[in-house]
């Protein structure tokens, strides 16, 4: 019935205005303005400036996000893994309980704790210290590059635990069992049967973790004082100090870029299992 | 439904905000956090006193020359407005001198009376641009090493023995880099007063981007600098690991530091030295902009500011900083002790001697490129 | 033997992960409560409540930057819930075709980094003096917030019966009355849900009020990284741990409902 869908196209017009507007409008202008100088010619010379000042950061920020990601997908696998074969329910409860806590820690307040924790005299080097692992006066802080990367990991793995884990609760347990009796430990079973059936539900996980991961700003400010860190800081400070609004939108080109590989590998992994 | 319908309305109303019934005066200011506070908690209170039904509202828009761009970018973006919404601004001299070269400043200085007690060729040329006329100094501020006394038995003297002493001490030695404060950058020019030719023509002008291949030396120098210290998130940040002994030394704000000191978020320890030939500093600018909507009231504000009495209770005793009008005016207004306090550990001769301006403009601007050219 | 030794092991495990999750939310606890602190102590040499009094009184920076970040919550979500159920009823009772092509457009927020598009947006804002002001903001908050809203309303009503609806029709009601008697008090609590998640987003939301809101309006989490970068530790902290209530809060609460079917809805 042609008034009913014109009907429905109403209802669901504003959302799609605003997003419209708010969203799609301000990328294509992002992308114009990459694209063109100041006067409005369309140039590369964004490009060449972005990449003479800051390639070492874009190298890093796919270095960060990359690393990140791993991790996370390691990590919730692992923790996924353990919660449908672990043996002993206390343990299982608990770890249940625990994995969950800083998927509702907003990342500013994450970075906040990272900036104390990780520092050169912070919690983590006091513990160690005290427990006799490293030696204060000669231990460096891990404000850089690599907290980054341990705030992302710490605040994205829950996510994608959580995704995980429901997956593999939703599995058949035939196939566990299966295995079990024929010898395989928990490992293999990990590894050879569990991952591959959820692989589906981790690679959205992950997808979403690693466009995260390009959108933060706080962290990066927060944790990393200078170069190396991640093209989101040198976006701010380019249009925070020079009102440098074309260089700022070519390294959010390249930041789509980034993300973009995220997409094709999610849009590979579907168009392979759709042909299978 | 109901209730929720109560709510909705008294959200909303409060979201459309409460009609003006009170003269609001808004000052906007760059710099640390210091800044906001000495106009929010001490002038005005002070002004509001002296004026019934003005009602001071003040706002800082972040640290260094980020902050002041800010600024410059909200009054450009309203540029056409019959009035502009900042009636006091506190800025830095870069953007002075774009401000008053676009004409988007008000000339209020000689019709305050506290006009006649601002002599310093500061408050005339900010970084080789004309600004007589459109500014009063707040304060003048320097840069100057901090250094743990506990960790550092002789501090060096110069950039020179710097470079020296973080060959040996590596990972000692912290500074911001040139982003998030500018007590890096003031780290930055001073490096290159000290490494490249000719600083006087840096100083003064005339600009000439030929005469900049001879920085290439000091550059790479730098570069290597770089390898043996830590980069620190600020201004604050660099205070901080000093204070935690994450650093040992590093260059810092002489009014930022005295006022952690007192507020006892730096030990003791902590001393200050003004190394060779010199490390920048700056005043920073009361202005007001050429449509704002109570001129009057802001000029009055910023003679409240600048007179001497405000800049001794003020700016000398509270907030440490360097007076901004002349300082005859103001040691009158003080006890000696409490002059003297300021210059502990930099004393007058040395700020003579090794405290400098930053460059001109164009300069300024090519140092801070050719930083994240070729040392980042 | 071997089962002790299985139990060091997994309480190894277990401890370390128990460390590295609330190790740093313990140091902001002490941050919070500290009032000197400064190498080479392990913990803080003094403790006390300062701070808080600081925060708190009527007049500070933090009181105003709380005040702002619910009322910008509060509208972003009553704006996200106006424009996300009708479009959330449309999509879950299937009633457009490209239905699969409009849920991918309202994804297009989450798919790009959004660093770059805030920049633009602000300065977008600029030009018709949307910047630094409540609606500026709310309008920021509100894009990522419709991407939750409108994929949970769509899947709350989805999950609601169609027969109900047909049944109330067949009664004699006309559609909208079986709409908004029937099907949406059904789908309440999902939207209930999106509702909250709609809210927190809002009260953590830093990166786009960075370039939008600076300088007049200060959020809640805008204030804490400025106490942050200022070294002002212990205020951050205080600061952090008010951010942290509503969330912590609708964690617990949330235990009973956060079922993984309705998250594999969702993904």
């Amino acid at each position: 019935m042609p008034e009913r869908r014109l009907l429905a196209l109403l209802l669901v017009a504003p959302a799609l205005a605003v997003v419209l507007a708010l969203f799609v409008y301000p990328l294509c202008y992002s992308l114009a303005s990459a694209f063109t100088t100041r006067d409005g010619a369309p140039s590369f010379d964004n490009f060449a400036k972005a990449i003479e000042l800051y390639t070492a950061d874009i190298v890093f920020t796919l270095v960060i996000t990359t690393v990140s990601t791993v991790l996370v997908a390691i990590l919730s696998a692992a923790i996924g893994g353990y919660l449908v074969l672990g043996d002993h329910p206390f343990a299982v409860k608990l770890l249940k309980w625990l994995y969950r806590w800083p998927l509702f820690v907003p990342f500013i307040v994450a970075a906040q704790c990272m900036r104390t924790f990780l520092a050169k005299n912070g919690m983590l080097n006091n513990t160690l210290d005290t427990l006799g692992l490293v030696d204060l006066r000669n231990v460096s802080g891990l404000l850089d590059w690599r907290g980054i990367i341990v705030t992302f990991v710490w605040k994205e793995t829950p996510f994608v635990a959580l995704l995980v884990a429901g997956a593999m609760a939703a599995l058949d347990r035939a196939g566990i069992e299966a295995a079990r009796n024929l010898g395989a430990r928990g490992l293999r079973i990990l590894v050879e049967i569990l991952v591959p059936q959820v692989a589906g539900v981790m690679i959205v996980g992950l997808v979403l973790a690693f466009v995260t991961m390009l959108s933060v700003l706080s962290v990066p400010i927060m944790i990393s004082g200078g170069s190396p860190t991640m093209i989101t800081v040198d976006m701010a400070f380019r249009v925070n100090s020079y009102s440098d609004y074309g260089t700022a939108n070519a390294l959010g080109f390249i930041s789509y870029l980034i993300a973009g590989l995220g997409a094709w590998i999610y849009l590979r992994r579907n168009i392979a299992g759709a042909a299978q | 439904m109901k209730r929720l319908g109560i709510v909705i309305a008294t959200v909303a109303g409060l979201a459309l905000g409460f009609p003006a019934t009170a003269q609001n005066l808004s000052v906007v200011t760059a710099g640390d956090q210091n800044m906001v506070d000495y106009a929010k908690d001490y002038l005005g209170p002070l002004f509001e006193k002296d004026h019934p039904g003005v009602t001071v509202r003040a706002v800082g828009t972040g640290p260094g020359d980020a902050g002041s761009q800010k600024i410059y970018e909200k009054l450009e973006a309203e540029k056409n407005n019959a009035s502009w919404d900042i009636d006091v601004a506190v800025i830095h001299q870069k953007a002075a001198g774009e401000m008053a070269a676009k004409g988007m400043l008000a000339r209020y200085v000689p019709d305050v009376p506290t006009g006649k007690l601002v002599t310093s060729p500061a408050a005339k040329k900010a970084l080789g641009a004309d600004v007589d006329g459109y500014v009063i100094p707040m304060f003048n501020s320097q840069t100057v090493i901090a250094y743990n006394t506990d960790m550092v038995k002789d501090p060096p003297a110069s950039y020179a023995d710097l470079v020296a002493w973080a060959d040996k001490h590596p990972k000692q030695f912290g500074y911001n880099g040139i982003k998030g404060g500018m007590s890096g950058v003031a780290f930055v020019v001073g490096w290159i007063y000290a490494n490249a030719p000719d600083s006087e023509r840096l100083i003064n002008g005339p600009y000439d981007k030929s005469t900049e291949a001879a920085w290439n030396d000091a550059f790479a120098k730098l570069a290597t600098f770089n390898k043996n210290v830590v980069l620190t998130p600020g201004n604050a940040g660099t205070l901080d690991m000093l204070s935690r002994g994450e650093i040992a030394m590093g260059p810092v704000w002489v009014d930022m530091f005295y006022t952690w000191q007192a507020d006892g978020k730096i030990p003791p320890t902590i001393k200050l030295k003004l190394i060779g030939p010199g490390m920048p500093g700056q005043p920073m600018y009361y202005v007001v902009p050429a449509k704002a909507a109570n001129a009057k009231l802001a000029a009055d504000f910023i003679a409240l500011a600048t007179s001497p009495k405000v800049q001794a209770d003020g700016i000398v005793k509270r907030f440490n900083w360097y007076p901004g009008i002349d300082a005859a005016a103001v040691k009158s207004q003080l006890d000696d002790a409490t002059w003297q306090k300021l210059f502990v550990d930099v004393t007058p001769e040395d700020l003579a001697s090794k405290g400098k301006p930053f460059p001109i403009a164009p300069y300024f601007n090519d140092i801070l490129e050719s930083y994240e050219r070729k040392v980042q | 033997m071997i089962a002790a030794l299985g139990w060091l092991w997994r309480g190894a495990a277990l401890g370390v992960l128990a460390f590295a999750i609330f190790g740093p939310l313990a140091n902001l606890v002490l941050w919070a409560v500290a009032l000197q602190w400064y190498y080479p102590h392990k913990l803080p040499l003094s403790f006390g409540l300062r701070y808080w009094r600081e925060v708190f009184k009527p007049t500070s920076d933090a009181f105003v930057s709380l005040g702002t970040s619910i009322e910008i919550a509060l509208i972003t979500v009553l704006a996200c819930l106006l424009l996300a159920v009708p479009a959330g009823y449309a999509l879950g009772r299937r009633l457009l075709p490209g239905r699969a092509a409009i849920l991918m457009l309202m994804l297009l927020p989450q798919a790009f980094p959004s660093v770059a598009v805030y920049i633009n947006i602000a300065r977008l804002f600029y030009r018709i003096g949307l910047n630094g002001t409540v609606a500026g903001v709310v309008l920021v908050h509100s894009v990522h917030g419709l991407v939750i809203a409108v994929w949970i309303a769509a899947a709350a009503f989805a999950a609601v019966d169609a027969e109900l609806e047909l049944a109330a029709r067949n009664l004699g009601a006309s559609a909208w009355r079986a709409a908004l008697t029937v099907t949406l008090p059904l789908a309440a609590p999902g939207i209930m849900a999106a509702a909250i998640f709609v809210f927190l987003e809002s009260l953590d939301e830093f990166t786009g009020t960075y370039f939008v809101g600076v300088p007049d309006i200060t959020t809640l989490p805008l204030m804490m990284f400025t106490a942050s970068i200022a070294g002002n530790y212990q205020i951050a902290a205080i600061t952090a741990l008010i951010l942290l209530v509503p969330s912590i809060a609708f964690m617990l609460l949330i235990e009973r409902f956060l079922n993984t079917e309705t998250l594999a809805k969702i993904g």
